[in-house]
C-alpha cells in the first residue's frame, strides 16, 4: 500500500461533517487536539460510537485513536450498507446525532441499507426521531433519493438519562447520483401538524402540550392537529420524559420543523452542559416553547428551518454538476460551518446572497458531481 | 411535459456563467473569510496561536484564562471544540407569540393572509 496522505484537521467540532464528507469524498483525515485542554480530553463515548457505527456500514476503513483520544486518524473504506444492522448509541447522545450522518453516508452505499438503533429517541440537544421522519426525510426525496425503502420506525421511545428507546431505519440507495434542485419558492404555511409523546409519565402531559401550542396557532391557522404517542410498558422505555414535535407544511411542499423534549438530566454529564434542570419544565411551557420557536423559525422565511440547514447545504453540494438554488431565512452557524467544511472537501463554493425584500438568504452552487460508485464495485 | 437534459442545460448556462464571475458581499466573506486567504487559512490560524508561540516551558504553565483569552483572538478558535449539535436552539430569543401585532407581522406567510404577496416571496 503507498503512502496515504492525511487531511490534517483540529478539535472536536463538527465531527459528524468531517466524517460523512471525508467517507464520500474518500478523503482520509487526521484530527488533532480533540479537547486536549479539557478536564475529560479526547473523544468523547458517542463519537467513538459513530466511528464504530462507520465500521459497521463501510469495508475496509481504517479508524485509530490515540491512547487518550485526543488524536484521531480516520481512513474512509467503501460504503457497503446491508441488511439487518445492529447499533447501540449509548446513551451519551441521542439517534438523532447518528441519523443525520448514516443517512448521508447510506445513501450512497453499494446496498440498501436497514439498520437497528437503540438508544434514546428524544432530548432536548438533538433533531427527535419524530421530526426526522416526518421533516428530514422528505427533504431526501427532493433530491432524488427513491421514496422506497426509506423508512423509520419508532419500536420503542427512550428519555434520557436511561434511553431504551429503539427504531428502524431502511434508507435505500441512490442508483446513480442526486438531482439539482431549484428550490427557492418557501409558499405559504397551510397546515400544522405534529407528535406529543410520554413516557413513564401521566398522559395528561400530552394533552397540556397540545392545547397550549394549539392555544397560539389557532389565530393564525385553523388547520393544526397534534397527534399523540404514548407509550408504556416496555415501550416506553427506562426514563420518565415528554416532548413535543412540530412542523409546519407549507402551499409548495416545504416542511419547517421544531422539537423539544424534557427529561432528567444525564448523570454523567459535565458541567459545561448547563441544562441539569432537577425540576421539568412544566408541559404547559413546553407546548407554549415549541409553538413560539416553529412560528419563530416560519418568521425568518427559507424552505427549511434552521436545524436543517446543513443538511440542505450537504445535498446541494453532492449534487451532479448542476445548478441547486436554495433559499434559507438567517444563516445558522451551524450552517456556516458545513459551508466551510464542503468547501474544503468537496472544493464546492457557494453563491451567497442575501435577499433584502423578505430577509432570507439565497445560495447557489455546483454540485461536485459525485457519483455512487460503491454500488458498481462488486 | 418536463424539459429535455439538454434544454435544461442551456437554460442553467447563464447562471453558471454568472455565478462564477460574481465576486460576492459581505456574507461570502463571513462564511469564507476574506478573499486573499487561502481556503485551510481558518485550520492553519487556530494552529498559529495556540501552539506555534511561546513554545516553550511558558506555555505549559500558563494560566487557564489566559489561554481562552489567547485563543479568542483567532478568529475561528471559539469553534474549534463546539458542540456538535444541528439542532438550533434560541429558546432565550423567543419572541411572545401572544402578542396580536407580532401574530399580524407573519400573518401573511400563512394561508390566512395575504397570498399577493406571498406569491411576490417566492421569485
Amino acid at each position: 500500500m503507498g503512502k496515504i496522505s492525511f487531511m490534517r484537521l483540529k478539535g472536536s467540532q463538527h465531527l459528524r461533517q468531517r466524517l460523512v464528507l471525508a467517507t464520500l469524498s474518500s478523503t482520509p483525515i487526521l484530527i488533532d487536539d480533540i479537547r486536549h485542554e479539557e478536564t475529560w480530553p479526547g473523544l468523547r463515548p458517542y463519537e467513538v460510537s459513530l466511528l464504530r457505527l462507520i465500521e459497521k456500514l463501510t469495508d475496509d476503513c481504517i479508524v485509530e485513536i490515540n491512547e487518550t483520544g485526543t488524536k484521531l486518524k480516520y481512513k474512509p473504506g467503501v460504503i457497503i450498507g446491508g441488511k439487518h444492522l445492529v447499533h447501540d448509541c449509548g446513551l451519551s447522545r441521542s439517534i438523532g446525532y447518528f441519523l443525520e450522518p448514516l443517512l448521508l453516508i447510506a445513501i450512497f452505499g453499494k446496498k440498501p441499507l436497514t439498520i437497528r438503533l437503540a438508544g434514546i429517541t428524544n432530548d432536548s440537544k438533538d433533531p427527535s426521531v419524530d421530526t426526522f421522519r416526518k421533516v428530514t426525510m422528505p427533504l431526501l426525496k427532493r433530491f432524488g433519493v427513491p421514496p422506497e425503502g426509506l423508512y423509520l420506525k419508532i419500536e420503542s421511545r427512550g428519555c434520557p438519562p436511561l434511553g431504551g428507546g429503539e427504531i428502524v431505519l431502511g434508507v435505500p440507495i441512490v442508483p446513480n447520483s442526486l438531482t439539482a434542485v431549484t428550490w427557492i419558492d418557501e409558499g405559504m404555511v397551510q397546515r400544522i401538524r405534529g407528535t406529543t409523546f410520554s413516557t413513564r409519565v401521566h398522559p395528561e402531559c400530552e394533552k397540556t402540550m397540545t392545547y397550549t401550542a394549539r392555544g397560539i396557532f389557532n389565530r393564525l391557522l385553523p388547520d393544526v392537529h397534534v397527534f399523540g404517542d404514548h407509550r408504556s410498558g416496555p415501550q416506553a422505555g427506562k426514563s420518565p420524559g415528554y416532548g413535543i414535535s412540530l412542523f409546519a407544511q407549507t402551499t409548495s411542499g416545504c416542511f419547517i420543523s421544531t422539537d423539544t423534549a424534557v427529561s432528567y438530566a444525564r448523570v454523567e454529564e459535565t458541567d459545561d452542559y448547563d441544562d441539569e434542570r432537577k425540576e421539568l419544565t412544566p408541559p404547559d411551557e413546553v407546548g407554549e416553547q415549541a409553538a413560539s420557536t416553529l412560528l419563530g423559525e416560519i418568521e425568518q422565511g427559507g424552505v427549511v428551518d434552521s436545524t436543517h440547514q446543513g443538511m440542505l447545504f450537504l445535498l446541494c453540494a453532492l449534487c451532479p454538476p448542476d445548478v441547486s438554488k436554495v433559499r434559507v431565512g438567517k444563516l445558522s452557524q451551524y450552517g456556516i460551518e458545513t459551508l466551510r467544511h464542503i468547501r474544503d472537501f468537496l472544493g464546492v463554493k457557494f453563491v451567497i446572497k442575501p435577499d433584502s425584500a423578505t430577509e432570507t438568504v439565497l445560495l447557489t452552487c455546483v454540485g461536485c458531481g459525485l457519483k455512487n460508485l460503491s454500488r458498481k464495485l462488486s | 411535459n418536463a424539459p429535455s437534459e439538454d434544454e435544461m442545460a442551456k437554460w442553467k448556462e447563464p447562471l453558471i456563467e454568472r455565478m462564477i464571475s460574481r465576486q460576492n458581499t459581505n456574507l461570502m466573506q463571513i462564511v469564507y473569510g476574506k478573499p486573499g486567504l487561502k481556503p485551510s487559512s481558518s485550520i492553519e490560524e487556530v494552529h498559529g496561536s495556540s501552539e506555534d508561540e511561546e513554545s516553550d516551558g511558558d506555555e505549559f504553565f500558563k494560566p487557564k484564562g489566559e489561554i481562552n483569552k489567547n485563543l479568542k483572538e483567532g478568529t475561528e478558535v471559539y469553534h474549534v471544540n463546539i458542540e456538535d449539535s444541528s439542532k438550533f436552539i434560541n429558546h432565550i430569543k423567543l419572541k411572545n407569540w401572544k402578542d396580536e401585532e407580532l401574530i399580524e407581522s407573519i400573518r401573511d406567510r400563512f394561508v390566512t393572509g395575504d397570498w399577493s404577496k406571498a406569491s411576490r416571496r417566492g421569485q
